[in-house]
């Protein structure tokens, strides 16, 4: 193990590294560009032995590894934003095609406007594709996420590809001190991919064919079963990176100071960290607040949040994009996983670092004492100054 | 029994679902005999998806993947960087598209896929339109021709462009091997297939695929509408090698180019003034590829012959 | 509320009867309702398309499971489709053959009636040999022996809708109201079985697909077969050469073989034998 100082987007490339991928497709855009700059560096100095596909656009970046996974290679792609969107149709077709391919995705605002600042739109409009979606905290979430997914992603029982988010800037051109794992330690963590149902040279075989309503619903369920298996899975693989590496990041949805908590916070990626330290000076306030992190959001942790839902009266649920339902995405899903449950706490959305805005301390604290007060809207726009109501 | 002018061995199934007398399934027929049961083959959305058959069965005797319409270019590049990391050799890697889907919607992914001089053959099977979604005009689709959106009614008469010159397009990416085939010859077709099989970079194949259904004649006709259309100049059959051009099948004087119009349906409207603008293009192509030939034997033509060719890669 | 069923081969129609007979029953004052069923069929493979009728707006969407009436534009299929599946008691079932309608097997109870709509509409010049265009013909037959629409809005609605030749189609349609022979049942009839859809069987092979195709046989596709006349072969493998369905193998002397499950009937190998060798007739 060592310790270097990383950028989130080295830390995709150093885990491409350990992973040992085979095949690699690259297309530039910001703020992803230098996760496929870094991995050309290390394909160039070989340190790490893979093919290394320069292609003309995002969909072609994604149809490759398509290809090459349904082949038996292990692959690897980045992008954001437009990128990202430009892929959709591959997206679908790399779950119904069950390649297990990780994709590194820099969450970043959609235009028009151009922004390039930090915003989940991008990728919560994949979230109904069959990828298994991971949502990463810190440089350390995302090297060890990256690791795990690739297991994770090639396990028996889920045989679907994986997404890891990183928000733009906070942690893609972000340098932090970063726990890089030994090669020999990921060699025992992560053998090998076997490959499972894919096209060998020299038989008769056709990968993707084409159905009749007869038999189409068939592959949709194979597909939703593999997804019901990814938390038992997920559970299983951080173990066993715990077990080699001494690290996990706490399961699909980590909680802190949760347990006697009035109210509770749910947020996703890098503004959690912010959260964690408010929660801290609220609490030497003597205010009940906590906070859970959606790591993981395809499948839904319904199971979590249920057990979250039945321990408190408040949450609220801090959306980085703004999707057009009644509330954002992940508050809305919060809403519907606790809807059957028993106990129904108070749900809040909110909006909160649209496009890149900061979601300071202030933003945080002032979502928390809305939460506390009571009187809250259904949504709100953090962002937006003019509503400022709560502490002016 | 004579001996077989062709490779006996069959690698597309009997049983698919083809229309009868189609002749992309034929071009898959003869396709696969001459490259062999090592063969990869990415197909798009396209009629062959349909006529490979529904899952669980297949129609092809090799690997078949599928792939969205416009991707097959980046498709065949993933398979061969998935083979090169895994250590296959001696597998040669097929993209089989529809014209659609490369002269139209796929060019991109093509064009990329030659530029990174992928170790790979695409080919384009050439019915002159989107069939499989019921014969819609493509790039492809050749001057004067009736499609469900070049009606003949009113005031329309039919596709009023000409049709794009892939092979042109293709040849300005110096691929180390190009050429037109045609199943209605299938001794020059088979000819072909071999001499790209045992090549590596990227190569392709603008392959003549007489469709009944869309072109509007008697299925018994495919292989006779396949003849007229090289010996009337429609199709001519040639090769480019290194930038040197060879035509394949010369013919002495071209035939009436109203031979070939006359014998399908979709032309069926065409005036005589139509016709000679028809025989015209036709004629005026013949020409410059005989011309292209000639001059390419003293010196390569120039938009054909990289200076140093890069090495092939995935 | 009538419900139909029609039975026919991607080309001859079969979609457009249906069509044709929704304008028709509109033109009669009635709602209908009529839909294919999309696959994505070839010329020459089986499709199914789907009629109802009644006085007011039909209030359901589903494919036909129990029809009143099964109209088969294609003889052939009577061998490879159960087209009779579902059909209520008491109901019709119209076939074009030139049989007469005692020799088409229904389930009892059923009527049943024939035209022979091939011979009609080749004398209309609707369609070639290998492949009339019957749906006209069928049209008019299924005015007379079900009289669900008249045949004044059959004429009126072809000649509206036809997509080629509406005179022609009008007149083949009123033959096949005149030419329609119709037997009632002799025995009486049976209540159907109602088919419980079955669920089929998990994926067994994940998404791979790996049974090779020679496991479908397309000898119903064809309304020609080819055989070849051996006295004046000469083993040139042309028709082996040019078969886009690898229908020709080769016997213990050398002599093509035309594998029978597979031939479509397209007739390349009868069009392209030097010889001229190969005959293709009509099996029917
Ligand atoms: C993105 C996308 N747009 C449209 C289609 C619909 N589509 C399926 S096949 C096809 C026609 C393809 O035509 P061509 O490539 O010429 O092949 P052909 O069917 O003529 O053999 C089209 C348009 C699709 N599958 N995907
Ligand atoms: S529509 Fe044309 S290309 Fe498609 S299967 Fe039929 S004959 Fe072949
Ligand atoms: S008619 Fe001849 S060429 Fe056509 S499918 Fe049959 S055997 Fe083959
Ligand atoms: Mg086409």
């Amino acid at each position: 193990m060592t310790v270097m100082v990383l950028s989130g987007n080295s830390a995709q490339a150093h885990a491409v590294r350990l992973a040992r991928v085979q095949v690699v497709s690259a297309y530039p855009i910001t703020p992803q560009t230098s996760i496929v700059e870094k991995i050309a560096d290390l394909v160039a100095t070989g340190a790490l032995k893979a093919e290394y596909v320069q292609v003309e656009s995002e969909h072609s970046a994604l149809q490759v590894v398509v290809s090459a996974s349904g082949m038996g290679a292990r692959t690897y792609t980045a992008t954001s934003s437009h990128g990202l969107l430009l892929m959709h149709e591959l997206v679908h077709w790399a779950s119904g095609a069950r390649d297990p391919i990780v994709m590194g995705v820099v969450n970043r605002a959609v235009g028009p406007p151009w922004n390039i600042g930090a915003d989940h739109t991008d990728s919560m409009s994949q979230r109904d594709t069959g990828w298994i979606q991971f949502y990463a905290e810190s440089n350390q979430e995302v090297i060890d996420t990256v690791l795990m997914a690739f297991r994770l992603a090639e396990h028996p029982d889920v045989r679907l590809p994986v997404m890891v988010m990183e928000d733009a800037f906070y942690l893609s051109h972000t340098l932090e001190p970063v726990d890089v794992p030994d090669q020999a330690v990921v060699d025992g963590f992560l053998p090998p991919r076997e490959a499972h149902a894919t096209l060998h040279p020299g038989t008769s075989a056709r990968l993707g064919s084409f159905t009749g309503p007869d038999r189409y619903v068939d592959f949709r369920f194979e597909v939703a079963k593999a997804m019901e298996r990814v938390p038992a899975t997920l559970r299983l693989v951080e173990e066993e990176y715990k077990k080699a590496t001494g690290r996990s990041h706490g399961g699909a949805v980590p909680t802190y100071r949760v347990d006697d908590a009035d109210a509770v916070l749910i947020t996703m990626g890098t503004s959690t960290t912010t959260a964690r330290t408010v929660v801290d000076d609220l609490r030497a306030q003597g205010k009940k607040v906590g906070l859970a992190k959606l790591r993981l959001f395809r499948p839904f942790p319904n199971e979590e949040i249920r057990a979250l839902g039945a321990m408190v009266d408040r949450i609220g649920v801090a959306d980085r994009s703004y999707t057009f339902g009644p509330m954002g995405a992940a508050g809305t899903e919060v809403s519907a996983a606790l809807y059957p449950s028993s106990h129904h706490p108070a749900v809040t959305g909110f909006y909160a670092g649209i496009g890149g805005r900061d979601v300071t301390p202030h933003v945080v604290r002032r979502m928390y004492e809305s939460l506390l007060s009571g009187a809250v809207p259904e949504v709100h726009w953090e962002d937006i100054e003019e509503e400022v109501s709560v502490d002016g | 029994m004579a001996k077989l002018t062709l490779p006996a061995q069959e690698l597309m199934f009997s049983g698919h679902s083809a229309c009868p007398g189609c002749g992309a399934a034929l071009a898959m027929r003869l396709l696969l005999k001459g490259l062999g049961p090592r063969t990869v083959v990415s197909v798009p959305a396209c009629c062959w998806t349909v006529i490979a058959t529904p899952y669980p069965t297949t129609a092809l005797g090799v690997a078949m993947m599928d792939n969205p319409i416009e991707a097959t270019g980046a498709s065949i590049s993933g398979i061969r960087a998935a083979l090169d990391a895994m250590g296959e050799k001696d597998v040669t890697v097929v993209g089989f598209a529809g014209d659609g889907g490369t002269a139209d919607i796929g060019i991109q992914a093509l064009s990329g896929m030659l530029e990174r001089r992928t170790n790979a053959l695409y080919v384009m099977y050439d019915n002159e339109a989107y069939m499989n979604t019921g014969v819609q005009r493509s790039g492809e689709t050749p001057l004067g021709a009736w499609t469900t959106t070049t009606p003949v009614e009113g005031h329309e008469h039919g596709k009023i462009e000409a049709k794009k010159d892939m092979m042109a397009i293709v040849l300005a990416h110096h691929p180390v091997y190009a050429a037109t085939l045609n199943p209605s010859f299938p001794e020059d077709f088979e000819r072909k297939v071999e001499k790209a099989k045992a090549m590596s970079g990227p190569r392709f194949f603008d392959i003549f695929a007489p469709c009944s259904t869309g072109w509007r004649f008697d299925a018994q006709k495919t292989i006779a509408i396949g003849r007229l259309a090289t010996d009337t100049g429609v199709f001519p059959l040639y090769e480019v090698e290194n930038g040197r051009y060879h035509v394949t099948r010369k013919v002495g004087s071209l035939k009436p180019v109203e031979e070939y119009l006359h014998a399908q349906g979709r032309f069926r409207h065409l005036t005589p003034a139509n016709i000679a603008a028809v025989g015209a293009q036709v004629r005026d192509g013949w020409e410059k590829l005989l011309t292209f030939e000639s001059e390419s034997l003293v010196a390569p033509t120039p938009s054909a012959a990289p200076t140093a060719p890069p090495a092939t890669r995935a | 509320m009538i419900e139909i069923r029609f039975h026919g081969r991607g080309g001859q129609g079969a979609v457009l009867a249906s069509e044709m007979l929704s304008q028709a029953a509109f033109i009669d004052g009635k709602v209908p309702q009529s839909f294919p069923f999309f696959g994505v069929e070839r010329r020459g493979a089986p499709v199914t398309a789907f009629f109802r009728v009644d006085d007011h707006l039909i209030q359901i969407r589903t494919s036909i499971t129990q029809p009143d009436i099964v109209v088969v534009l294609d003889p052939g299929l009577l061998k490879v489709i159960p087209v009779a599946d579902g059909l209520r008691p008491g109901g019709l079932m119209l076939v074009n053959s030139r049989r007469p309608p005692a020799e088409i097997e229904a389930p009892p109870g059923a009527r049943r009636a024939t035209v022979d709509a091939s011979r009609i509409a080749l004398a209309h010049g609707l369609g070639s040999k290998t492949m009339p265009v019957v749906n006209t013909v069928i049209l008019g037959a299924l005015a007379r022996a079900s009289g669900v629409v008249s045949l004044e809005a059959i004429s009126a609605a072809i000649e509206k809708y036809a997509p080629a030749k509406p005179a022609q189609n009008r007149d083949a349609a009123i033959e096949g109201y005149g030419a329609v022979r119709t037997i009632d049942p002799t025995t009486s009839p049976v209540p159907p079985v109602p088919k419980v859809p079955h669920p089929l069987p998990p994926l067994p092979e994940g998404p791979i697909a790996s049974r090779p195709t020679t496991s479908i046989h397309t000898s119903s596709w064809r309304t020609l077969t080819p055989v070849i006349h051996l006295a004046h072969c000469t083993k040139c493998n042309f028709c082996w050469k040019f078969c886009p369905d690898d229908a020709i193998g080769f016997d213990d002397q050398g002599f093509p073989v035309i594998k029978l499950d597979y031939c479509k009937g397209c007739g390349i190998c009868a069009e392209e034998c030097p010889p001229k060798t190969i005959e293709m007739i009509s099996e029917d």
